[in-house]
């Protein structure tokens, strides 16, 4: 139960969504993009969030964005996870997203809400970050499309007031090999004790991480093609993190950064046995 | 035979406390302590009565009253101190719930914070601060507990038996260990939830999810200086217990509330997180352990130390310190014990009755220490077992000697056990380079710990075409009593389950007295009531017959749905016409309605001796053996649950599907505690896994392969035989686990729960200790 009362609108456009956002905060509101609902019901319940409004985002055509253009892939922030995971357009995403929540939960949680939310390990964006995808932000004036990278990577956080449409990419990273392996404290559904995806970009590595820090990001992109042993490849990702390894409830660092390279190790392990996914 | 529930709860109509209340209901929610342990300097209120719809806003300065089943040491509300971070500080009772939501935000609590007992050895420190420093004044509600002045020790049970200094004289080989447990939630799916009100003359009357509500009517008079039969409570089907609701808790707050608005009915449901940080949970323990045994591997001596982390209110954990002591020595036999079991105040959230009731402490030293022994013989775990299994003619700890009736056959489920688990096959297995395979077994015995004068009753009646009502006060909250004690009526009176209705609400007015659904004793009590209940009409169904058969009552037999003369069965009457009385064929009646009565209360029980612990708390018990399969992963240091089974002396099987199931689904729940569940405390004892999300309880998938078998030797005292088990395929889980993981791994698994993380931790260590 949301112990108060609070406004709900259902704006058609994205123009009218942003322009509705930015009336209730001069009004001294407080308001929300609106795409599932997981979160801002769960946490309104508990009050760790207490929105007095929100814009619900799911009539935005832009939102609902889905598909291909022939070279590209458009994937809206409305989508549900089930959505992208049942598609298999982009199979990293796919398998990214399919190992968020469960079935049930999945049906209800957005793109957006996953990239954009403040449970922090955001696991949707991991894909998106290797394939250099580009995120379309709205707005009081405009529509922006920077690459994703420059805008989410290292807990980069949106502007108050913007709003994420979709998301594109080039079609193309839906052909490379690629691996997902997530590994939990202690059941197949739950918070992430590493999540960590890759593309294997013609014997570059691209690795991307989820709560092995305190945010997700991508790692300078590697060579594996030689010979060294891939626990050195590992050693030398891990010597350039962006900050300590994460120790909480679900797992203390030094438990984190074992699983990390047990982990990065299988990857690459199986891009070099030409492995496609895990 | 479909359990008497089955239609209403897979058709989803099966009606919880909660599921509906009159619309005139006001509503409350509660402000909880953000403190484990803090002084409450000011409560300002104002604000929270600035709120629309607010009608009273109660704080633990309106209500005085300390409460407790042992010593009373819990306030409704805290009054000067909040010693548990989730405490109830204050209640708010409004029109809406929101709008008690909101006000409960407007509530500001000035608080002075004190150092936090975060751990049990925080408690014993020399200079521990002290949780209830007036400790020593609060009421006792028995003779037998024992709180020491100036610490956190709410209660010592001390068992002594033997010689121990001959025990160590006869043992060649000692072991030494500790162990540690978590406190853990119930994790119930239906939270606590009580709604109460005051009728215009007095008479209270309280609707609730909780498995005593005759015991609730007792201490809510006793609490409120009323009257007992002024008071009715109410309660339908439950949606998970495990003694996590037997002590009221909910059932209080919503009485204070509608005393503060003038009797109106309230109710109180805890969120989700406050089941977790609100609700009582199960006890944690420390126990230190020395254990030693002659050459041929014959135990000898048995010196324990156990703490119970009992949290911030006893509750019944004085009563589980008495439990684990009585239970030190497991399944076996050992001549010379030296035990202490010590009830320890924290600041964390107190405890109640769980599942086992402190059994599963006792039960996992005892069998890790076990296969410690036998790893130091150079011994088969299960031979060492077989070898030491306490049987007819040995005594308890507490003195108590075994018979075939009050113990059972452990040898007998212990052979079993190992054929089922192919045992001798090997234990410990390589199946591939990085792969290992091994088995574990634990043994387990449980007896009550109930007041020694637990009673029970049952009133049967009849419909008049015949069929039957069973009226008694066991609350269904899971385990099918509803549906064995039927049967067990049916087999009694010689007629099909089918013909058998049972009340699946129990309404303290219209039911007898059932001391609680607790303590695996519902079948053994109630059922000993309900076949006394039975034999009382069949005697009143044969007078009515004899009337009718012109014959004494002796000449009737009952049987199929009939009465019928011994010496001529054609001479017959159906149950319909002698169920209310029997009448000729000009009209004219005689007799009357058959009602039977019966009832049961325990015998022989006795408080146990406080230097010695000698005397009875039980009156028998239920053994069995476990074992669990599991596969370890040498490389990634992870594990997997292959298989887990139990073989159990049930005495004699009353209702074979719901016995297998209750057995199975306790199995479930001592691998998902021995795996994962702990409550997280964070250093200043703020709990920190206050939801499923971060407190995880087995997913179905991940539950291994189950097997369930019984042994049958009857236990004279029970009804047709029978044992309790409702609790008891908890108890060994844990430890079967363990030892077949530490076998597997190649280290000492001590600390539950063992997490995948615990175990790379323990072999990463060991491996840097064998490489130093």
């Amino acid at each position: 139960m949301i112990p108060y009362d609070f406004d709900y609108y259902l704006p058609d456009t994205w123009q009218e969504a942003v322009d509705i956002y930015h009336t209730l905060k001069a009004d001294a509101k407080n308001p929300l993009y609106y795409g599932g609902g997981t979160e801002i019901i769960s946490m309104a319940r508990v009050g760790s969030v207490r929105p007095n409004a929100v814009i619900d985002i799911k009539k935005i055509p832009e939102c609902q964005s889905f598909g291909t253009d022939g070279t590209k892939l458009f994937f809206g922030a409305a989508l549900t996870l089930a959505t992208i995971r049942e598609s298999g357009l982009y199979p990293l995403l796919s398998l990214a997203t399919g190992r968020i929540a469960d079935h049930t939960i999945q049906c209800k949680l957005t793109l957006g809400g996953n990239l954009a939310g403040t449970i922090h390990y955001h696991e949707a964006l991991l894909p998106l970050l290797l394939a250099d995808a580009t995120i379309h932000i709205a707005n009081a004036q405009c529509i922006r499309e920077v690459p994703i990278c420059d805008v989410l990577n290292m807990n980069g956080k949106l502007t108050p007031g913007e709003l994420i449409l979709m998301v594109s990419l080039n079609k193309r990273y839906a052909a490379y090999p690629y691996a997902h392996i997530k590994k939990t404290k202690a059941e197949k559904i739950g918070y992430p004790l590493v999540s960590v995806a890759a593309l294997n970009v013609g014997g570059t590595l691209r690795l991307a991480a989820s709560a092995l820090c305190s945010f997700p990001f991508r790692f300078k992109d590697c060579s594996f093609a030689d010979a060294r042993p891939a626990m050195d490849i590992v050693r030398e990702l891990l010597a350039d993190l962006p900050e300590p390894v994460l120790s909480d409830t679900e797992g203390s660092a030094a438990y984190r950064q074992f699983i990390f390279e047990k982990t990065a190790e299988k990857i690459i392990t199986g891009f070099r046995n030409g492995g496609s996914h895990a | 035979m479909i359990r008497k529930d089955a239609w209403l709860k897979v058709h989803g109509k099966a009606k919880y406390n909660d599921d509906g209340y009159p619309a005139a209901c006001l509503q409350a929610r509660l402000l909880t302590s953000v403190f484990a342990h803090a002084g409450i300097l000011s409560v300002d209120v104002s604000g929270a009565w600035a709120v629309p719809g607010v009608h009273a806003v109660v704080t633990g300065r309106e209500s005085a009253v300390l409460t407790g089943p042992i010593l009373q040491d819990m306030p409704i509300l805290a009054a000067e101190k909040v010693r548990y971070f989730g405490e109830p500080v204050a209640i708010v009772v409004a029109d809406e719930e929101w709008q008690a939501a909101q006000a409960v935000k407007s509530i500001r609590v000035e608080y002075q914070p004190l150092p936090v007992v975060n751990t049990i050895e925080d408690a014993l420190a020399s200079n521990a601060p002290l949780v209830h420093p007036g400790l020593m004044q609060y009421a006792r509600t028995v003779p037998d507990v024992y709180p020491e002045e100036n610490t956190n020790i709410a209660n010592r049970v001390k068992i002594r038996k033997g010689d121990i200094a001959q025990g160590w004289k006869d043992s060649a080989v000692v072991v030494e260990a500790e162990y540690r447990i978590p406190q853990a939630s119930h994790a119930f799916l239906e939270t606590r939830n009580a709604r109460a009100q005051i009728l215009p003359g007095g008479q209270v009357v309280i609707h609730t999810a909780n498995q005593a509500p005759h015991a609730l009517r007792s201490m809510l008079a006793k609490y409120f200086s009323l009257s007992e039969n002024d008071i009715t409570v109410e309660v339908p089907f439950v949606g998970g217990a495990y003694g996590g609701k037997i002590n009221p808790h909910p059932e209080l707050l919503a009485y204070i509330a509608s005393r503060a608005v003038g009797g109106r009915e309230v109710r109180v449901a805890y969120t989700r997180e406050e089941s977790f940080y609100t609700s009582p949970c199960k006890t944690g323990a420390k126990v230190v352990m020395k254990l030693g045994a002659d050459r041929t591997g014959r135990l000898q001596a048995l010196q324990a130390e156990y703490y119970i982390d009992c949290g911030a209110y006893t509750d019944t954990a004085p009563v589980m310190a008495k439990a684990v002591a009585g239970s030190c020595s497991g399944a076996y036999y050992i001549p010379h014990i030296q035990c202490d079991s010590v009830c320890v105040y924290t600041n964390h959230v107190y405890t109640t009755s769980f599942r086992g009731f402190g059994h599963g402490v006792s039960t996992f030293a005892i069998e890790r220490t076990m296969d410690k022994l036998a790893d130091r013989l150079g011994m088969d775990p299960a031979q060492l077992r077989l070898l030491n299994a306490a049987r007819e003619g040995d005594d308890s700890p507490t003195q108590v000697t075994y018979t075939k009736s009050n113990l059972g056959d452990i040898s007998a489920c212990i052979h079993r056990m190992k054929e089922i688990m192919q045992w001798d096959n090997g234990i410990w297995t390589k199946v591939s380079d990085s792969v290992i395979r091994a088995k574990g077994m634990a043994c387990f015995t449980k007896t009550s710990t109930t007041p020694t004068d637990a009673s029970s009753s049952a009133i049967v009646t009849f419909c008049s075409d015949g069929t039957v009502n069973l009226n008694c006060s066991v609350i269904e909250c899971g385990p099918g009593m509803t549906s064995s004690l039927p049967k067990l009526l049916a087999q009694r009176l010689k007629i099909s389950p089918d013909k058998v209705s049972v009340n699946l609400t129990v309404n303290t007015h219209a039911h007898p007295v059932h001391w609680k659904t607790a303590a695996s004793m519902s079948t053994y009590m109630a059922g000993n009531a309900v076949l006394t209940a039975a034999d009382d009409a069949i005697r009143q169904l044969k007078a009515n017959a004899a009337l009718a058969l012109k014959c004494s009552p002796d000449d009737v037999e009952i049987d199929n749905g009939m009465a019928y003369l011994k010496e001529n069965p054609q001479k017959y009457l159906e149950l319909k016409d002698i169920v209310s009385g029997v009448k000729d064929s000009t009209g004219s009646a005689l007799g009357g309605p058959v009602i039977g009565c019966g009832h049961f209360i325990m015998k022989h029980l006795s408080h146990l001796d406080r230097e010695t612990g000698k005397g009875q708390t039980g009156p028998y018990w239920t053994a069995g053996a476990q074992a669990v399969e599991v596969e370890y992963d040498l490389t990634e240091y992870t594990y997997r649950l292959v298989r887990a089974a139990t073989v159990l002396d049930a005495g004699s099987v009353i209702y074979p599907e719901g016995a297998a199931s209750q057995v199975m689904g306790a199995m479930n729940m001592g691998l998902s505690c021995a795996t994962r569940e702990a409550n997280v405390y964070a250093p200043g004892g703020e709990l920190k896994n206050t939801s499923f999300r971060t407190y995880k309880v087995m997913h179905f998938a991940e539950n291994p392969r189950y097997t369930v078998e019984f042994v049958e030797t009857p236990n004279i005292s029970g009804p047709m035989g029978a044992r309790g088990l409702g609790e008891h395929g908890i108890l060994g889980m844990p430890a079967a686990f363990a030892n077949a993981l530490s076998r597997a791994a190649g280290v000492q698994l001590d600390s539950l729960p063992v997490t995948n993380e615990a175990l790379w931790y323990s072999v990463t260590q060991s491996q840097q200790e064998k490489s130093r």
